[in-house]
């Protein structure tokens, strides 16, 4: 069972759905010492995370290095887990606290990765709304530019507005995640949401998506 | 339904969460104001973009640098404190219990000072084992003087800067004053 990590299959393991673990029976299996559980779990994770990093941080290589001290920090205190709560609001929680001390650094230093260059910093073309276009250029620009809205919202809005609108939480899940009611979590979606309007106001994306 | 009551509707109408009512005033409000419509528009133009934004895949390198982030954990030297083996008392540490027993002490002394002194005089007054009728004195004849007592000591006289006055309290006994053994 307690194979060095390095021998230790790093595909997701090909279980059927009705064989398949579930997140709360992995961790626990990992508690108990199966590392297999716990690449299991890295491997279901690892890109949902780097993605609601990236969304905080706008750049991919701290996204990957705050994951990794995610992941880190379950491999080392997988005890702390207790199933009062699901794995996943945990893991997130864990990995929201971590962003939030790397923009906390990132304020004080004022250091640009290459990794962050956006469409600011080199020659972008403004694509034709046309409808011969390419959509796929098209529907870059228009993530780049709500990218660039949700970066200019407070913390407390831009956390609920990508645990929302794009990893699809529901109400309950945030609530858990950020500890807060879950009224204040619906208010703070809502006043999000205006928010991120007033910032695109200019933006008409009808149906270019 | 006001301007505000419609914006802070928005997020429910759009996650379908109103009430039947609700929804129909919501819906009366929009149809009647184009800027409403507009905005609910354009948020929901908003959401459908943001669930296509693209997904970013970890690079090659991660499962093997996080594993070597594992191992590097799991090998660091520790910082091994070789600690006394301390005797505790109730679980206690010989320190912490000498503190925890001053402040105990502490605290009954202050508040045995703190006492009233009258219940304290009540009380005190069966500790007195002494005889206080001399054998061949009357009670009653006695009249004490009301006269502070100063005593000086012979030093005090020249040395102004002595502080060994003692003022006795000014008492009286007076008629209304019985000794038990008087009593016939």
């Amino acid at each position: 069972m307690n194979q060095p990590l390095q021998n230790l299959s790093m595909r997701p393991l090909e279980m059927d759905n009705e064989f398949r673990f579930s997140d709360e029976e992995l961790i626990l299996r990992f508690q108990k010492g199966d590392e297999q559980s716990y690449v299991e779990l890295v491997n279901r994770y690892r890109d949902r995370l780097i993605n609601y990093i990236y969304r905080f941080v706008s750049d991919i290589e701290s996204a990957e290095d705050i994951v990794q001290d995610a992941f880190l920090k379950v491999y080392t205190h997988k005890h702390y887990y207790k199933q009062i709560a699901k794995f996943s609001t945990w893991l997130y929680t864990i990995a929201g606290n971590l962003a939030k001390t790397e923009l906390r650094k990132k304020k004080t230093r004022k250091v640009t990765n290459l990794s962050q260059i956006g469409p600011k910093d080199k020659d972008f073309e403004l694509p034709s709304v046309e409808p011969e276009t390419d959509k796929v250029a098209q529907n870059e620009y228009i993530e780049k530019r709500i990218q660039i809205a949700i970066n200019k919202l407070p913390l407390h809005f831009k956390t609920v507005t990508i645990l929302r609108d794009i990893q699809e939480f529901s109400y309950e899940e945030i609530s858990k995640i950020v500890d807060v009611p879950l009224g204040t979590v619906k208010s703070r979606i809502n006043r999000a949401r205006l928010q991120l309007q007033i910032e695109l106001k200019d933006l008409k994306i009808g149906d270019s998506i | 339904m006001n301007r505000y009551q419609f914006e802070d509707s928005i997020s429910a109408y759009l996650d379908n969460d109103l009430s039947i009512s609700d929804r129909k005033l919501f819906e009366e409000y929009m149809n009647k104001n184009i800027d409403a419509k507009n905005l609910v528009d354009d948020i929901r133009s908003t959401l459908k973009s943001t669930k296509n934004f693209s997904n970013i895949k970890a690079s090659k390198d991660f499962m093997p640098n996080l594993f070597k982030r594992i191992q590097f954990e799991k090998n660091r030297p520790v910082k091994k404190i070789i600690e006394k083996p301390s005797k505790s008392l109730f679980g206690f540490t010989p320190l912490y219990a000498t503190l925890m027993s001053i402040l105990v002490i502490s605290f009954i002394s202050i508040g045995i000072n703190m006492w009233p002194q009258s219940i304290l005089m009540d009380n005190s007054a069966s500790a007195f084992t002494g005889d206080i009728n001399p054998p061949n004195l009357n009670i009653k004849d006695i009249n004490i003087k009301s006269q502070p007592q100063v005593l000086v000591s012979k030093e005090a006289k020249s040395d102004s800067s002595d502080t060994t006055i003692i003022n006795k309290k000014n008492f009286r006994l007076n008629s209304k004053v019985q000794l038990v053994k008087d009593r016939k």
